[in-house]
C-alpha cells in the first residue's frame, strides 16, 4: 500500500459502482469512490417536485455541463442539439449513488436468449448484434446474491419465460398493490396471456438498518425516506462505509486516467469542490459513471499511449451505446364505469401495480419471419406528483386552457378518473449510429470537451415495439379504459442507457474482456452499463448490479493473488 | 442586431421574434378595423386602484401580474382562485429564486408583462391597469390566441398551476386549497425548511460542500 493511496479507486458510485465499493470493502481493501456529486443524504430525500423535477435540483447546471445530441430530424438530416438550449438532457442523477437513488426499480432478470441473441435469433441488417462472452448461468449467481443484499421484492409466478433461479423465490414479499393490479392480470386472462408479479428493487419489510417501504405516495424520480428502495447508496455504500474502509471524496470530477505506458493506469486525475486539481494512486481502477460518461472519459484520457483515448486503440470507446427499446402507453378509468366499491378500493393513493406480461418475451408471428426476440410490457397507474396531470390538463384538443375551462378540466382530470399505463421494454438494437464521440467545439465549465451522442435507432425497435404495445392496449381496453393510446418513437429513454464499451472475446470489437476489464489496460475495469453489448427487453439496473458483484468476486481474487 | 438584444432577456424556446411582430401587428390591425374595442377605453375610470409594487415590479407590473393571474384562474365558484392559492406570491418567489438554472425565464415574465401594457396601450389607447375589467379579459383572451402571447400566456398558466399543486413551502397552494380541491394527497415526507429545493440546490451547485 506504500505506493499507493488505496487498492482500488472507483469513478462513480451508482449501480455499477455499488458492489464493487461494498465487496471490497467488506474484504479488507481500501476504496476511494470520486463522484462528481454532492452527497446527499436520506434526509435531504424529500417528496418534493420542485427539486426533483421542477428545478432538477438533483442533476448539474447544463449551461456548465451539457451535451451535443445529434438526431435525425423528420426530413431524414442529422441535426446537432445543446442540451443547454431545452428539452431532455443526459444526466440522471448526480450524487452519491448516482442515479440508482431515482430508479423505480423494476428488477427483471435477463433470460437465457438474451446472452446470445446472435446465436438464438441470427442477425438484423443494420445491427451489431453479438453474443454475449458469458452465460446466463454465469450470471444467475449474482442475480440471487442482489436479491438478498440489497433486498429484492416479489413473487415468482411460473410462466412461459421464466428464467431458471437458484432459489425458490425472492427474499421479500411482494409490496402491496393497488386494485387494479388483480384488474390487469384478469384483463391479460381474456386473452390467454398470463400476467405475472413483477419484482421491484424496494424492500417490503425492514431490512438492517433500511426501513420497509411505507408507500410515500411519490416514488420514481425522488430519492427514498426509508431507504426501502435499494439505491447503490442505501443499499450498499451505507454499509461498506462501517468497514473503515471506504472513502467517499464527493464533489471530485474525474478529468483525466494517466497510464504509465506499459498499458496500466497509475493515476487518476480530478478537480476537487473548490476546482483544485487533485489525484488519486491505486492498483485497480474502476470506472462507472454511466454509458455516456463513461466513454466521455475514457476519450479525454488521451496520451502517447493511447491516442485515441484510454483503452481505445481498437476504436470501440463510445460504439454501440445503447437505450431501452420501446415505449409506452395510456389510457383512463373513469369512476363513473366503477361499482362504488371498486372505486373506493382504486381511488387510493397507493400507485404500485407490479404486474408484467412477459408472453412476448419470445415473438412467434408470420411478420417477424418466425421467432424473434420481443420483450416485456410492465403494468403501472400513472405517478401521483401532479405537475405531470396539470400539464395534461393544459390544453384540449391543442387549445391552450384558461380561465373556467382550465379549472373544470383539472378537476375532471383529478377528481373523475386515473390514469393506468403500460410500459414496453424491448432490446435497442446496436448500431453504427448511436455512439458517443467528443466534441470538437464545445467544452464543460472545466474546458474539457462534452460528449456528443448521436442517437440512431434500428427500426427493429418500432417494430417489435408496437407488437408489444398492441398487447398493452388490449389488456387496458380490457378492464375498461378509455383512449387508450401507444406511443413508440425512436427517441430514447435517456434514464436507461448501456452500451459504449461493450465486453467480447476479440480485442478487435470489444473494449472490455469477459471480467470487464480493458483489452488494452491491465488495471482497468469498468462495472456500469457501458459492458452490455446488448440489453435485453428489460430495465438495465438489476443486470448492472448484478454483474458488479461478479466482477468483485474477480478483483478479490485478482487483489488476494497479488498481495 | 435588435433581435440579439432581446435574446438576451428572453428565453430561446419562448423567442420567435420576427413571427411574434407579425402576429402582433395583424392583430392590432385587426382590433383596430373592428373599432367598437377602441372606444370603449375612453369610458373607464382613471381613479384605478394599482396593486403595490416591490423591489422587482412597479405598481403597474404589478397590478398587470395580479389582474392577468385572476383572469387565468379565476373566482368562478368553481375551487380556489388565484387569490386562494397566492398565485402572485408565487411567482414573486419564483422572481427572486436566484437559484434557478433558467433564469432567463424571470426576464421573460417582466418582459410580457410590458407587451401586456404595451398591446393595451396601442389598442385601447390606454393603460392596462386603466382599462375594465371586461376590455382586460378580451385582451388576455387574445394574448393566449397569438403566438407571442401564446408562449407568454403558457408560461403564466404554468406558474400557476405551480402555485396551485406544489408544496405551500414555496408560497402558492396556500392552506393547501389546490390539493383540497383537487383531493390530491402529496408524497411524504414534504420538505421542509431544511430540505426545500434551495438547500438540495446549493449542495449541487457547490455552494455549500
Amino acid at each position: 500500500m506504500a505506493d499507493f493511496d488505496c487498492d482500488i479507486c472507483i469513478v462513480g458510485s451508482g449501480a455499477g459502482a455499488g458492489p464493487i465499493i461494498y465487496e471490497l470493502s467488506r474484504a479488507g481493501y481500501k476504496v476511494v469512490v470520486l463522484e462528481k456529486g454532492p452527497w446527499l443524504k436520506t434526509a435531504d430525500f424529500t417528496k418534493d417536485e420542485m427539486t426533483a423535477t421542477r428545478r432538477d435540483a438533483y442533476t448539474p447546471n447544463l449551461e456548465e455541463e451539457r451535451h451535443i445530441v445529434v438526431k435525425k430530424s423528420s426530413s431524414g438530416n442529422w441535426t446537432e442539439k445543446n442540451t443547454a438550449d431545452g428539452g431532455s438532457d443526459l444526466w440522471n442523477g448526480s450524487c452519491v449513488g448516482g442515479s440508482s437513488n431515482f430508479m423505480s426499480a423494476y428488477f427483471h432478470r435477463m433470460k437465457p436468449n438474451d446472452f446470445q441473441l446472435y446465436s438464438k435469433y441470427g442477425p438484423i441488417d443494420g445491427a451489431n448484434i453479438v453474443d454475449w462472452p458469458i452465460k446466463y448461468d454465469d450470471l444467475e449467481p449474482y442475480y440471487a446474491k442482489v436479491e438478498k443484499v440489497i433486498g429484492v421484492s416479489g413473487k415468482v409466478v411460473d410462466h412461459k419465460h421464466q428464467e431458471p433461479r437458484s432459489t425458490p423465490d425472492y427474499p421479500h414479499p411482494p409490496l402491496t398493490t393497488n386494485i387494479v393490479a388483480d384488474w390487469f392480470v384478469e384483463g391479460g386472462k381474456k386473452e390467454g396471456w398470463n400476467i405475472v408479479p413483477a419484482a421491484r428493487g424496494i424492500i417490503s419489510e425492514p431490512k438492517d438498518d433500511r426501513r420497509a417501504c411505507y408507500h410515500s405516495n411519490y416514488c420514481g424520480s425522488y430519492g427514498c425516506s426509508s431507504d426501502a428502495k435499494a439505491s447503490s447508496r442505501a443499499a450498499l455504500i451505507n454499509k461498506a462505509l462501517k468497514t473503515g474502509n471506504c472513502d467517499i471524496r464527493p464533489l471530485s470530477k474525474v478529468y483525466h486516467i494517466a497510464t504509465n505506458g506499459q498499458n496500466e493506469i497509475v493515476k487518476a486525475h480530478y478537480y476537487d469542490a473548490d476546482d483544485n486539481k487533485q489525484s488519486v494512486t491505486a492498483k485497480i481502477f474502476v470506472v462507472a459513471c454511466q454509458a455516456v460518461e463513461t466513454s466521455r472519459l475514457l476519450l479525454m484520457s488521451k496520451n502517447e499511449e493511447f491516442p485515441n483515448g484510454l483503452a481505445n486503440n481498437s476504436g470501440q470507446v463510445g460504439k454501440n451505446l445503447l437505450f431501452a427499446g420501446g415505449g409506452a402507453g395510456s389510457g383512463y378509468i373513469r369512476f363513473d364505469s366503477l361499482s362504488e366499491e371498486d372505486r373506493n378500493k382504486f381511488d387510493v393513493p397507493l400507485t404500485f401495480v407490479n404486474q408484467a406480461l412477459i408472453d412476448f418475451y419470445e415473438i412467434d408471428d408470420p411478420e417477424f419471419g418466425g421467432k424473434a426476440k420481443g420483450g416485456t410490457i410492465d403494468f403501472l397507474i400513472e405517478h401521483s406528483n401532479p405537475m405531470p396531470k396539470v400539464f395534461r390538463s393544459k390544453y384540449k384538443n391543442g387549445t391552450l386552457l384558461y380561465g373556467s375551462d382550465l379549472k373544470e378540466n383539472l378537476q375532471d382530470y383529478f377528481t373523475k378518473q386515473k390514469r393506468v399505463r403500460y410500459e414496453v421494454f424491448c432490446d435497442w438494437l446496436p448500431n453504427d449510429d448511436c455512439h458517443v464521440s467528443l466534441d470538437e467545439n464545445v467544452t464543460d465549465k472545466w474546458g474539457d470537451p462534452v460528449g456528443k451522442v448521436k442517437l440512431g435507432y434500428h427500426e427493429q425497435n418500432l417494430k417489435v415495439g408496437n407488437f408489444l404495445a398492441d398487447k398493452g392496449m388490449t389488456v387496458l381496453k380490457n378492464i375498461g379504459a378509455i383512449k387508450v393510446t401507444k406511443s413508440i418513437t425512436g427517441n430514447p429513454p435517456t434514464n436507461l442507457m448501456a452500451g459504449g464499451c461493450r465486453f467480447g472475446d476479440d480485442p478487435k470489437n470489444s473494449v472490455l474482456n469477459a471480467n470487464c476489464q480493458a483489452h488494452e489496460v491491465n488495471n482497468l475495469y469498468v462495472t456500469d452499463g457501458s459492458f452490455m453489448p446488448t440489453g435485453g427487453s428489460v430495465p438495465y439496473t438489476f443486470t448492472i448490479y448484478a454483474n458488479a458483484f461478479r466482477v468483485a468476486d474477480h478483483l478479490i481474487e485478482r487483489l488476494g493473488k497479488e498481495a | 442586431m435588435k433581435s440579439k438584444t432581446v435574446k438576451k432577456s428572453i428565453p430561446n424556446r419562448y423567442l420567435d421574434l420576427e413571427q411574434w411582430q407579425t402576429d402582433r401587428r395583424k392583430f392590432l390591425r385587426g382590433a383596430l378595423l373592428a373599432g367598437a374595442m377602441t372606444q370603449i377605453g375612453f369610458f373607464t375610470s382613471c381613479s384605478t386602484k394599482l396593486k403595490e409594487g416591490n423591489d422587482l415590479l412597479t405598481a403597474e407590473q404589478a397590478t398587470i401580474l395580479n389582474d392577468v393571474l385572476n383572469i387565468f384562474f379565476p373566482n368562478d365558484g368553481n375551487g380556489p382562485d388565484a387569490e386562494d392559492i397566492n398565485a402572485f406570491g408565487y411567482v414573486m418567489w419564483v422572481l427572486h429564486d436566484t437559484l434557478n438554472r433558467k433564469i432567463e425565464d424571470n426576464a421573460y415574465i417582466l418582459v410580457g408583462l410590458n407587451w401586456a401594457d404595451e398591446t393595451a396601450q396601442e389598442i385601447y389607447f390606454s393603460p392596462f391597469v386603466e382599462l375594465s375589467q371586461e376590455q382586460k379579459e378580451a385582451l388576455v383572451g387574445k394574448f393566449t390566441e397569438l403566438d407571442w402571447g401564446k408562449n407568454w400566456s403558457s408560461m403564466i398558466i404554468t406558474l400557476i398551476l405551480e402555485a396551485l399543486v406544489l408544496d405551500p413551502i414555496y408560497g402558492g397552494n396556500k392552506n393547501e386549497a389546490g390539493w383540497n380541491w383537487l383531493n390530491h394527497t402529496p408524497g411524504f415526507p414534504r420538505p421542509t425548511e431544511e430540505n426545500r429545493y434551495e438547500r438540495i440546490m446549493e449542495k449541487q451547485m457547490k455552494l455549500v460542500k
